[in-house]
C-alpha cells in the first residue's frame, strides 16, 4: 500500500490553502465536474468510479472519457488520486491489497470489472509506463521482447526481431542501441531506460497507453526526448499522462483534468484549461498558489 | 574532569573494549583452524581419497565417508531445495503479510533454530523404526529438513529484495503472477537464490547428530540408499572417540576436510553474490 497515494484527505494539505476544500469536500463541497467530461467514440467511458483503500478514498465519483489518438493530461498536487484513477483503467489496483474500485469503466463499450473479461487482454490493450524506469534485469532485446512473448505474438524468430526492431524504432532507441541488443536494458542511462520501457510498453501493441509521471525521474533533456515521442505516439494511441509539471502538460495534451483531494474538479481542452480555468480550486492550481 | 575529557575517555575506552573483544574471538578461531590444519595435515595422503576406512590398528583412507558425505548431501539438496525455494516463493510473493503466511515464517525460524538432533530423533521415529534398519535415504531426509527452513529464509529474503517496480512492470504487460516470477523475480533473485543454496549445502555437510540416527554408518563401500552409508561426520565422531591413533589420525584428516569444504562453499556464496550479479549493484 505504499507505493500508492492513499486517500487524498490526509495526505501532505499544504496547510494554508488545503484545509478549507477539505472540509467542503466532506459536504460535498468540490461538487460536480466543472468541463466536459465525456467526448465523441471515446475509447475509455468512465462513470462514477470510486477507489478506496480500506477506509480511506482514493478517489471518489470520478467520470470522464479519453478519446481516441489524443493525449489526456491528469495534473493535481500529490495524493490528489491522478495515479489511482490511472491504476484503475489497467486493473494495477487489483494488485494492492484492500483496494476497491466500484463504478463503471468501460473499454470501447465493455466494461473491465466483467467477469468474462480477462485482465491479461485487459493489460495487453492498455500499456503502462511507470515513473522510475524499470527494465527487467535481462537484455535490451529481451526487454522488449518479454511482452510479445507473453501474449505470443510472433510466430518466429524472425517475426519477433522485427516486432522488438520496430518497437525500439518507434520508442526513438534504435540508433543507439542496435549494436549491442544483447547488453543488459539496465546499463542504459534513465531517459534511455524510459524509452525502452515504452518500447516494450509498445510491442505488444496495445491501444492505450498510460503513463505515470514518466519524466520526473529525467533531465530536461531527456524529458524533451520522451515529450516528442508523445506526439509521435499520438498518432497512433490514446495517451493518458499524469504530470506534476503543468508546462509539460500544456506542451503535450490536447485535454487536461484537474484532479483535487481525490475529485475530478475540471476537465477541458488543454488550452481552454490554462487560459481559462473555470473552478476556482484549478485556477489556484495553475496560478501557482498552491500544489 | 571537562566534558570534553570525559568524552575522549569513554570513547577510547569503547575502542579498547571492541578490540579486546575482536581479539579473543579471532584467536580462539585461529587456533581451531591452526590446531586443524596441524593434525589434519599430518594424515593427508593419496591414501585418504583411495582406501576405504580401515579396521582398527591398520591404515586406511576415507573414500567410502567421502562418497557418503557427497552423496547424502547431494540427495539431501535435491530433496530440500525445491521445497524451500517453492515455500520462500509462496512467502515473498503470494503469502505476503497474510496470517498463513506470518504462521509459517514463525515456525519456519523455529525449525531454523531447532538442535538438529531433534531432527535425526524425527526422522529416525519416522522413516527408520517402520523400515527396521538404518539407511542413506534416512540420512538425505534428515539433511533435507536442515536445508529447508535455511533455503526458506534465504529465499525469502533475496526475493523481497526484487524491486516492487519490476514486478508492477511485467503484471502491466499482462503476466499473471507465476509468470512474473519465473520470468522477472527468479531472474533478478538468481544470484541470490543460488547463494543460498550453496549456504544451505555448508550447514548440513558438517551436520553430525541427525546421521547418528538415520544412517548411521558403514565400514564399507557402498552405494545402496537402502543400507546404511558412511559418512566423514560420524566417521569422525567414531574415529576421534576411539583409542586406535591411526582412527584419531583419520578423525582429523576428516574434519580439516570437511572444514576446507564448507569454506570453499562460503568464498563460492560470496564470489556469486559479488560478481555474477552486477547489474544489481550497480543501482
Amino acid at each position: 500500500m505504499s507505493s500508492v497515494e492513499q486517500g487524498g484527505i490526509n495526505l501532505k494539505p499544504s496547510g494554508r490553502v488545503a484545509a478549507a476544500p477539505s472540509t467542503a469536500l466532506e459536504e460535498g463541497g468540490i461538487g460536480q465536474t466543472v468541463g466536459q467530461t465525456t467526448v465523441q467514440d471515446p475509447i475509455f467511458s468512465c462513470r462514477k468510479v470510486h477507489v478506496s483503500y480500506g477506509n480511506k478514498h482514493g478517489i471518489r465519483d470520478v467520470s470522464l472519457d479519453i478519446g481516441k489518438r489524443q493525449v489526456l493530461a491528469m495534473i493535481g498536487p500529490s495524493g490528489c488520486g491522478k495515479s489511482t484513477f490511472l491504476r484503475c483503467l489497467n486493473r494495477m489496483n487489483d494488485t494492492i491489497p484492500g483496494a476497491r474500485v466500484t463504478g463503471e469503466i468501460l473499454l470501447e463499450g465493455r466494461d473491465i470489472h466483467d467477469r468474462q473479461l480477462d485482465v491479461v487482454q485487459l493489460r495487453a490493450r492498455v500499456g503502462m509506463v511507470f515513473q522510475k524506469p524499470n527494465p527487467f534485469p535481462k537484455s535490451i532485446y529481451e526487454n522488449v521482447a518479454y511482452g510479445p512473448r507473453l501474449h505470443g505474438l510472433a510466430r518466429s524468430r524472425a517475426q519477433l526481431d522485427d516486432i522488438v526492431c520496430s518497437s525500439l524504432q518507434r520508442a526513438g532507441l534504435w540508433d543507439e542501441v542496435k549494436d549491442r541488443l544483447a547488453q543488459a536494458g539496465t546499463g542504459l542511462s534513465g531517459g534511455q531506460q524510459q524509452r525502452l520501457c515504452i518500447a516494450r510498453t509498445i510491442a505488444v501493441q496495445p491501444e492505450v497507453i498510460l503513463m505515470d509521471e514518466p519524466c520526473s525521474a529525467l533531465d530536461p533533456v531527456a524529458t524533451a526526448r520522451i515529450e516528442d515521442l508523445i506526439d509521435e505516439l499520438q498518432e497512433s494511441y490514446a495517451i493518458v499522462i499524469v504530470t506534476h509539471s503543468m508546462q509539460q502538460a500544456a506542451r503535450v495534451s490536447q485535454r487536461t483534468a484537474y484532479f483535487h483531494l481525490g475529485a475530478l474538479v475540471e476537465v477541458g481542452e488543454t488550452d481552454r484549461i490554462f487560459t481559462n480555468p473555470r473552478h476556482k480550486l484549478t485556477e489556484d492550481y495553475i496560478t501557482g498558489r498552491f500544489g | 574532569m571537562s566534558r570534553s575529557l570525559r568524552r575522549k575517555v569513554t570513547n577510547a575506552l569503547a575502542l579498547a573494549l571492541s578490540a579486546v573483544a575482536t581479539v579473543i574471538g579471532l584467536t580462539c578461531l585461529a587456533a581451531i583452524l591452526w590446531t586443524l590444519v596441524s593434525d589434519g595435515l599430518a594424515g593427508v595422503s593419496g591414501h585418504l581419497f583411495t582406501d576405504m576406512t580401515p579396521p582398527p590398528g591398520s591404515a586406511g583412507g576415507l573414500l567410502n565417508a567421502i562418497y557418503g558425505s557427497a552423496a547424502l548431501t547431494v540427495i539431501g539438496i535435491l530433496i530440500g531445495a525445491p521445497i524451500g525455494i517453492l515455500a520462500g516463493t509462496y512467502l515473498a510473493e503470494y503469502g505476503r503479510e497474510t496470517r498463513l503466511a506470518g504462521v509459517i515464517r514463525f515456525i519456519n525460524d523455529v525449525l531454523l533454530s531447532a538442535p538438529s538432533i531433534i531432527v535425526g530423533l524425527f526422522i529416525y521415529q519416522v522413516v527408520v523404526v517402520p523400515v527396521g534398519h538404518f539407511s542413506a535415504v534416512a540420512g538425505a531426509l534428515a539433511l533435507a529438513v536442515i536445508a529447508i527452513p535455511v533455503t526458506v529464509r534465504t529465499t525469502e529474503d533475496m526475493l523481497r529484495l526484487v524491486p516492487q517496480g519490476m514486478k508492477d512492470a511485467s503484471t502491466a504487460l499482462g503476466a499473471y503472477p507465476w509468470r512474473t516470477i519465473l520470468g522477472v523475480v527468479y531472474p533478478a533473485a538468481r544470484s541470490g537464490i543460488v547463494t543460498g543454496l550453496l549456504l544451505a549445502i555448508a550447514r548440513v555437510s558438517g551436520e553430525t547428530a541427525p546421521l547418528l540416527f538415520t544412517a548411521l554408518n558403514n565400514q564399507f563401500w557402498s552405494t545402496d540408499l537402502a543400507a546404511p552409508i558412511a559418512n566423514l561426520p560420524v566417521v569422525i565422531y567414531q574415529f576421534a572417540m576411539s583409542p586406535y591413533p591411526e582412527w584419531q589420525q583419520l578423525a582429523w584428516s576428516g574434519a580439516l576436510l570437511i572444514t576446507l569444504t564448507i569454506l570453499l562453499l562460503s568464498i563460492a556464496a560470496r564470489f556469486v553474490l559479488a560478481v555474477l550479479q552486477p547489474a544489481k549493484r550497480s543501482r
